[in-house]
């Protein structure tokens, strides 16, 4: 599905020179749940978005469902994007002029798919994170978790075989992120491939697969995740 | 791909800046257009055609203070001097000049005064035969007067007896076109008019009738006189340069002034006009500048506040002709509607003006080529902002303020 | 508060310094377009005379045979016929009148020092100066006596007295006007008028005349009227005295009226002496008919300003509205921006009024560099007015008070457009603001 090799990214700026990625890889499998866990200021926002194909990135290999990221063009990789990539964001990111259904709609028209096809799509859509009765609410009439089930739908209007959020539960309290989280793992069942940076250990675990992302660098995450098991188990 | 439903709702949803916007466009649309057809009228009545060779010809005044000569004796001599002068073509006393806003009219009628018949306004001179030589006008049918038909005298007893006039006014008293040898009266004085002026302006070119002219074989020489010169192509300024030093070698109490050229003259009578047509270019030249500048810089302002928005579209898959294809529809949007309001406008505008002012029916065609310009403008305007809008990094959507 | 304020509002401007800019060239350029119209109107239908206008009138009387038409609005004609002029001047009625006409003569000296040039000159009854408040430098008027005896005696303006006399007293000079010699008796001050209000025949902003002379002149050695003389009817004018007794109009008359009972009986007065002549068989019509206009409103009858300066200054005010709407946008956008900062700022304790203030200060200054910046733009506007046409050099100028209303309309229009971006701002919720981003 998702393939990086030797990935490195550097932020020039006049003074400094960041390195966000070092020689950075990664294999995600069709149908994983991963969580992205790092210290803030390690590499995770970048490595998401270079996997988004949000950001360039400097060296390395990029193999998106087999194709080549990095031989694209600024066009080619939008389409990539509009067609095989679904988005969720921290802040929510919904279009405040726009209501629901329109802010739903969003993705599906620069896909040029009809008028009856976004309608039945988006309605599903509505229906599957229980808004059905909001379509024609502004986006700040909504409560966060609210908004951020729509911008989930949103992801999700296109059919995306992979699902990128980042801190989907960050600007939201427990009983909202437990439900955000719910439907996430629903959609992974269904099919989807997910990618979810988080800094909420809790949550973290409750992904099958988890990695660590520290100073641009992939961690040893069995490892890792070997020895909170054994911690949980008291040892 | 154009979004056209969400782009309006969007819209009506953040009305005050659109509403703005489309004010501008409405009022520039008006004024544009309103002045560029004021512009247009003063361009063609500033060029148009008067039936000199202006540049050959040039005017000066006369004063005489001297008691000790015979006036109508002493302008022979002058007549005589200046045709002497290397360059002249020809010249002659003439009681008053064109195009300089300073003559004479009255009624010319078919029956004489005080009989009611039809008549004409006509602006009159007084010049002798070498009138229409030294005017370089064209005589069309019919033929000049000689000398013997010119009237040289001291009082108003005894007027021409025959005329020559221009075409304008021959066709406006005998509209079946069978004037010429027919007699025309001046008061209650019969005049024949025995030949026909091709186009000849009179001095009042704002006048209802610039172009009914009658040239009246009749010298009564005063104190107070004109002369023109016409002289070879390119020897006008040296003549000029010559004539008053001339003029008083000839006779030497007296005030030569006022040495202008034909076009000097018509520039000075157009001079308001001109100022009017430059000033109307300067104003819709910088509205135009202001409307775009707005338009600019409100799509620059839609932009910032958009920019997360914009940034969202990006990731979730919009090209940059998009985005870019987004700002532009928005503002055709918003233009079509101030169009159509600017263009009801600009014709309630051009009425006020016709009923207030003497102004001519603003002809449609001016509104919309106006308004397919605004468009045009507001389209240009917008285009920089929204390539810029278009490079916003997708990356931007990921980002926590 | 108010310095804390503007301090806020410089750091405002630096902040978005080419937006801000945009705002302050917006006005200026709305200004600058609008004063330099405006100057040029306020120039032309300035009063010339404001102590005295509302006493001076402009006779007009109808005399046309019933059927015949003038081109003036009201049908009347301009100017009043040689006999009525003399008439009404030796009538005991009304204050001071004036009956008068441009002339013009040769005008040079008994050396050779002075080439002769033409004279610009006035032919006028004596009470011309006092009713017009000239002032004299040097001597003073002819007397009744003189006038009546027709003397070759002259005033002259301080510019032709710099000219012939090099500006020395030259009260008993002798200076010749064409081929008679006459006698200075006055010199007066500089006239400034911009708008040559007492005769509109010829140039309504052309310059007042160099040479006065007694009315009595014109008939004793039949000088030439240089203004305009107009006909109604046909008549046989061949000789001088022809034109003097005929019906052609081309005399100006003025009467001063002190008191609207003063204008009242001129007005009876006028009446009964036209019915007075209808036994000589003139103003052979039904209804007699007489005209006081004061100084104002013999302007406006007579279009001092032109037609295309009032397209102009239409034209300049529709120009401010979209400088206005443009202002408005870019602030609207502004201020909304710094919605959060007010947020911040209310939830410190800043009531609405100071938010508003604060904002209303912020449009005020940007009004204020508009305006200053507007006057530099008229200033060039009305330079090229000039450079256009030379006509208008005295009209194409700012005076004080349209100095002083340029940051005046410019503040005033930014603070209109200001209202309601900064009413916007001030009553958003501030917890909104501080909850979310």
């Amino acid at each position: 599905m998702l393939k990086m090799n030797n990935i490195n990214k550097v932020y020039q700026t006049e003074m400094v020179q960041t390195h966000a990625l070092r020689d950075f890889n990664l294999q995600v499998d069709e149908g994983e749940f991963i969580a992205v866990t790092g210290p803030s200021g390690s590499g995770k926002t970048t490595f998401l978005n270079i996997a988004g194909m949000l950001e360039p990135f400097n060296e390395g290999q990029y193999l998106l469902d087999g194709i080549d990221v990095g031989k694209l063009n600024d066009n080619q990789r939008a389409d990539l994007r509009n067609q095989k990539i679904g988005f969720i964001f921290q802040g929510f990111n919904l279009i405040p002029d726009l209501n629901l259904y329109e802010n739903i709609e969003v993705p599906l028209r620069y896909r040029g798919i009809k008028a009856a096809e976004r309608k039945r799509r988006i309605e599903q859509c509505l229906e599957q994170v229980g808004l059905a009765s909001r379509a024609k609410h502004l986006p700040q009439q909504l409560s966060g978790g609210q908004q951020q089930r729509v911008a989930i739908a949103r992801a999700l209007a296109g059919e995306p075989r992979f699902l990128l959020a980042d801190e989907p539960t960050g600007n939201l309290d427990s009983l909202m992120a437990r439900q955000v989280m719910e439907l996430l793992e629903q959609i992974n069942r269904d099919g989807a491939t997910i990618v979810m940076v988080t800094h909420d250990p809790e949550l973290a675990r409750r992904a099958p697969r988890n990695i660590q992302v520290v100073d641009g660098q992939l961690a040893d995450l069995t490892l890792y995740q070997g020895t909170q098991n054994l911690k949980a188990a008291g040892v | 791909m154009f979004e056209i439903k969400p782009i309006f709702n969007a819209l009506c949803r953040s009305k005050v800046g659109a509403v703005l916007l489309l004010i501008q466009i409405a009022i520039t649309t008006a004024i544009v257009s309103n002045a560029a057809f004021i512009i247009q009228d003063r361009i063609g009545y500033l060029s148009q055609q008067t039936g000199y060779p202006e540049e050959d010809i040039f005017v000066f005044h006369v004063m005489m203070f001297g008691q000790d000569v015979s006036l109508s004796q002493q302008y022979e001599l002058d007549e005589a001097m200046l045709r002497q002068i290397p360059g002249v073509v020809d010249a002659a006393y003439s009681s008053n000049t064109p195009l300089s806003g300073s003559g004479s009219s009255s009624d010319f009628s078919l029956k004489p005064a005080p009989e009611e018949g039809k008549s004409a306004r006509t602006s009159y001179m007084f010049i002798d035969e070498h009138g229409l030589n030294t005017y370089g006008v064209k005589l069309i049918a019919g033929r000049n007067y000689t000398e013997d038909e010119v009237i040289v005298t001291d009082n108003y007893d005894e007027l021409s007896k025959v005329t020559v006039v221009t075409k304008t006014l021959l066709d406006e008293l005998f509209p079946d076109g069978n004037g010429l040898g027919q007699t025309i009266y001046f008061g209650d004085i019969p005049m024949k008019i025995i030949g026909v002026i091709d186009l000849m302006k009179g001095p009042w070119l704002k006048d209802s009738r610039p172009d009914n002219v009658a040239l009246l074989p009749f010298i009564k020489a005063g104190s107070n006189a004109r002369f023109v010169v016409r002289t070879e192509p390119g020897q006008r300024q040296s003549v000029m340069n010559r004539v008053e030093e001339a003029m008083l070698k000839n006779y030497n109490k007296r005030v030569i002034s006022r040495i202008r050229g034909l076009d000097e003259d018509k520039e000075q009578y157009m001079a308001e006009d001109t100022l009017m047509m430059r000033m109307l270019i300067v104003l819709i030249t910088i509205l135009v500048l202001v409307t775009a500048l707005g338009i600019f810089g409100l799509t620059l302002f839609n932009i910032s506040k958009r920019t997360k928005q914009i940034g969202t579209r990006r990731a979730l898959g919009a090209r940059k002709s998009a985005i870019i294809s987004y700002f532009l529809v928005e503002n055709a949007m918003i233009c079509s509607v101030g169009l159509v309001i600017g263009i009801i406008a600009a014709v309630y505008l051009g009425q006020l003006l016709m009923q207030h002012f003497s102004i001519a029916q603003l002809e449609i065609s001016y509104v919309l080529g106006t308004a397919l310009c605004v468009f045009v403008m507001s389209l240009l305007a917008v285009l920089a902002p929204a390539k810029r809008a278009a490079n916003i990094s997708p990356s931007i959507a990921t980002r926590t303020i | 508060m108010f310095l804390h304020y503007l301090d806020l509002s410089w750091r405002s401007f630096k902040r978005t310094p080419l937006v801000s800019f945009l705002m302050v060239l917006a006005i200026a350029i709305g200004i600058g377009v609008t004063m330099t119209s405006l100057s040029v109107y306020h120039m032309m239908s300035a009063d010339p005379i404001p102590e005295k206008s509302s006493q001076l009138y402009s006779v007009q009387l109808q005399i046309m045979d019933d059927g015949s038409t003038w081109w003036t609005k009201d049908n009347l004609p301009l100017q009043l016929t040689y006999q009525d002029a003399v008439n009404l001047n030796k009538a005991d009625a009304g204050g001071k009148r004036v009956t008068m006409v441009r002339t013009g003569f040769s005008v040079y000296l008994d050396s050779d020092k002075i080439k002769p040039f033409i004279g610009q000159a006035r032919l006028t009854t004596p009470d011309f100066f006092d009713m017009f408040n000239l002032s004299f430098l040097y001597g003073g008027v002819w007397s009744e006596q003189q006038e009546a005896n027709a003397a070759p005696v002259v005033v002259i303006s301080k510019e032709l007295n710099d000219k012939l006399f090099a500006g020395e007293n030259s009260i008993g000079k002798i200076i010749y006007l064409d081929d008679a010699s006459y006698e200075v008796v006055g010199v007066i001050d500089d006239w400034d008028i911009t708008t040559k209000y007492y005769d509109l025949n010829n140039g309504s902003f052309n310059k007042t005349e160099q040479l006065f002379l007694p009315f009595s002149l014109m008939k004793a050695r039949q000088l030439e009227n240089w203004g305009n003389t107009n006909g109604w009817k046909h008549e046989k004018t061949n000789t001088f005295n022809d034109k003097l007794n005929s019906e052609l109009v081309w005399l100006q008359f003025w009467v001063e009226l002190k008191t609207p009972e003063e204008k009242q009986a001129y007005q009876d007065f006028l009446m009964a002496y036209m019915q007075e002549q209808q036994k000589l068989g003139r103003f052979n019509r039904k209804q007699l008919e007489a005209k006081l206009r004061d100084v104002n409103e013999w302007m406006q009858y007579n279009n001092v300003v032109s037609e295309d300066n009032e397209i102009l200054v239409g034209l300049s005010f529709m120009f401010l509205a979209v400088c206005l709407a443009n202002i408005l946008g870019l602030l609207l956008a502004k201020f909304l921006r710094r919605a959060s900062e007010v947020g911040v700022r209310r939830a410190l304790g800043a009531s609405k009024r100071q938010i508003f203030y604060q904002h209303i200060v912020e449009v005020a200054m940007l009004g204020f560099l508009g305006g200053i910046l507007g006057i530099i733009l008229a200033q060039v506007g009305l330079l090229g007015v000039r450079q256009s046409y030379s006509y208008y050099k005295s009209l194409a100028t700012m005076d004080l008070s349209m100095l002083l209303s340029a940051p005046v309309i410019a503040i005033s229009t930014c603070v209109i457009a200001g209202l309601y971006p900064a009413w916007l701002v001030c009553k958003t919720n501030p917890a909104i603001y501080l909850k979310s981003q």
